[in-house]
């Protein structure tokens, strides 16, 4: 990964993660206050609950991808899968059109 | 994906194309796509007439508009959307992880039983409404307890009958074990294609059963919509979205011949997208009485996701970057980065759709009706008929019959998607303002005729592509004329 290319990723992950942690931190203890006064945030568990479960089960699958060294080289799949790509089209002739160059 | 020995070894111990992909079942499936996307542009069309008075079968029970229109949805994911995604999965599954579909004769039995279900769910809406009062299925209803009538389930997008839903169920599940086995054998870092379509089996498993079955029989009133709310959205987000990049991530850098510009980008997108995306269904229910912070974590997780968004389009374009020419050159190519123009102008919508204050105006109008047709037809659609373009001289092993009809097929229907969601957009403002100022329903309706007059020539036109990209495919599997047949695996320049 080229430094240009690792700062716009730092960037991004920093610009999504930091402002949706927030909101989200902020939206959820407000949700608990409602829950806890009665005042009809039981009917909210469904979507909320919903969420928890597919995000724990994203978490640890993010965990487990980590663990299997998923990000290590992180640039390698993209190269490998165009190799592997070229190998299984070896000798392949289709062009799309006759005209086609 | 690791593979030990030398790399001479390796090279001859691996499989070929042939061993991986069964092209047969591809072919149905793009055909089975193509039939059913047919069935809902007539659809789609019939209801646009209905909008301007002139219906042509007026009083014709099991052609009435309302049931039509339900068809012309439910042709279009699940008969159009997911045959197309299927079939492509079948192709690039097996050739991204050097393993076949963990069963062939399995992917067969899916194949036929899809179909199977997509028709019942046609039949079940068409002619179940007609059936439910007769005294036998009451009596039936009334012995067995059955929750519903024979016809459709009253829920967006969920329309399909309640006694279809478990067997659709059963069917995204095959669906899942056939081709998680093959990325489960796979070796070493996954390509972000994977990550996707392994993610895409899970949520659209789990999404159908969230959005068919606990508003049927375990949630009801404000919670149901909450839950309705969830999957509509995540149907387009948890199911087409990522087997739409999935295929954009393998697709584009093979026809560009050069690597997406940042793996660990789209990687950040697909996690984004994991994490953000499953909440913001309730944004199509703000000022509802669904509590105001779920509305509100909904907006937020909204504006996460467009950050997400942008990060995959970010890429895409820096793939392109230096390779520019092969927007005009290569039509697959063109059909996948128009389908990005369209997703960002999407994303750009969403982000000012999912403001308290826009909603007021367009909520209900055909803003949203404009917004869809975008997304469906302009994103996802475009990159399928792009990737058909591509793979059918492969699959039929010769080149398109006529180029000017693929020519056609891209202009009439980039262009007339172009004017009806341009059209369809102007025509929801007005309505918001129209009911804004309180005047007499009428009066909206009567307001937009011109716009729903433009959208079927739009229509038209999308559906003259259609026909044309149809008279050219068979043209082209017939080997009439046009075939100075080049031998699909004779020794030469690959694919292009
Ligand atoms: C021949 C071209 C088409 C025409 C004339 C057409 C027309 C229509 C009409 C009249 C409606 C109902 C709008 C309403 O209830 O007010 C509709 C809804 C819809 N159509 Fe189409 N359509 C066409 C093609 C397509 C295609 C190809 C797709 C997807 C790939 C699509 C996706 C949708 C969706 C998702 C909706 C539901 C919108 C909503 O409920 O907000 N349509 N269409």
């Amino acid at each position: 990964m080229t430094r240009i290319q690792s700062r716009v990723t730092a960037l991004m992950a920093v610009v999504i993660l930091l402002p949706s942690l927030y909101g989200f931190a902020g939206k959820f203890l407000e949700f608990v206050h409602i829950y806890r006064s009665g005042g009809g945030g039981e009917f909210a568990v469904a979507p909320i609950l919903n969420y928890l479960l597919a995000s724990a089960g994203f978490f640890c699958m993010l965990l487990w991808a980590a663990w299997n060294g998923m990000f290590r080289d992180m640039e390698r799949p993209k190269n490998e899968f165009l190799d592997n790509e070229s190998r299984l089209d070896a000798g392949v002739r289709a062009p799309l059109f006759r005209s086609h160059p | 994906m690791t593979h030990g020995a030398s790399p001479t070894d390796r090279a001859a111990a691996l499989p070929t194309h042939d061993d991986l992909v069964d092209e047969r079942i591809v072919i149905c499936y793009y055909v089975a796509a193509l039939s059913f996307l047919t069935i809902s542009m007539i659809a789609g069309l019939l209801m646009a007439l209905q909008l301007v008075h002139w219906y042509p079968f007026k009083g014709v029970e099991l052609l009435s508009p309302g049931r039509w229109r339900m068809i012309h949805t439910n042709a279009i994911a699940y008969g159009f959307l997911a045959n197309a995604f299927l079939g492509t999965l079948h192709w690039a599954v097996p050739r991204l992880t050097f393993h076949t579909v963990a069963s062939r004769a399995l992917s067969w039995f899916i194949f036929v039983a899809w179909q199977a279900i997509v028709l019942a769910t046609a039949v079940g809406i068409v002619v179940g409404p007609t059936l439910q009062d007769r005294p036998w299925l009451l009596a039936a209803a009334k012995a067995w307890h059955l929750p519903m009538s024979l016809g459709a389930q009253g829920l967006e997008w969920g329309e399909t009958p309640f006694w279809i839903d478990p067997v659709a169920l059963v069917g995204l599940a095959l669906v899942a074990v056939n081709f998680m086995v093959p990325i489960g054998r796979s070796r070493g870092p996954m390509y972000v294609s994977l990550w996707y379509f392994m993610a895409a089996f899970v949520w659209t498993f789990l999404t159908y059963a969230m959005g068919n079955l606990l508003p049927e029989y375990r949630v009801a009133g404000t919670s149901a919509g909450a839950i309705g709310g969830l999957f509509i959205h995540d149907l387009v987000g948890l199911f087409v979205t990522p087997l739409g990049w999935g295929l954009m991530y393998y697709f584009v850098p093979i026809l560009l011949k050069k690597p997406i510009w940042s793996h660990g980008l789209s990687l950040v997108g697909f996690w984004g997208l994991a994490f953000f995306y499953p909440l913001q269904g309730i944004h199509h229910f703000l000022y509802t009485p669904i509590p105001m912070f779920l509305q509100y974590g909904a907006v937020i997780s909204t504006i996460a996701v467009e950050l997400v968004v942008a990060t995959v389009v970010i890429n895409f374009f820096g793939t392109l970057s230096g390779r520019g020419q092969a927007f005009f050159d290569n039509l697959p190519v063109r059909y996948f980065y128009t389908g990005m123009v369209f997703y960002f102008i999407t994303c750009f919508q969403c982000a000012l759709q999912v403001t308290l204050t826009f909603q007021k105006l367009i909520h209900f109008t055909d803003w949203v009706v404009g917004h869809a047709h975008l997304v469906m037809f302009g994103v996802f659609s475009l990159w399928l008929f792009g990737i058909m373009t591509y793979l059918f001289p492969r699959l039929l092993g010769r080149p398109w019959w006529s180029r000017s009809l693929c020519e056609y097929h891209y202009w009439l229907s980039a262009g007339g998607l172009a004017v009806m969601f341009l059209d369809l957009t102007l025509a929801g403002v007005f309505q918001g303002y129209y009911w804004a100022s309180l005047q007499p329903w009428d009066v909206s309706t009567n307001g937009s005729q011109p716009f729903w007059i433009t959208r079927v020539f739009a229509g038209l036109a999308m559906f003259a592509g259609l026909i044309c990209f149809l008279v050219n495919l068979w043209m082209t599997a017939r080997g009439a004329e046009a075939t100075d047949p080049l031998p699909a695996r004779a020794a030469g320049t690959p694919a292009a």
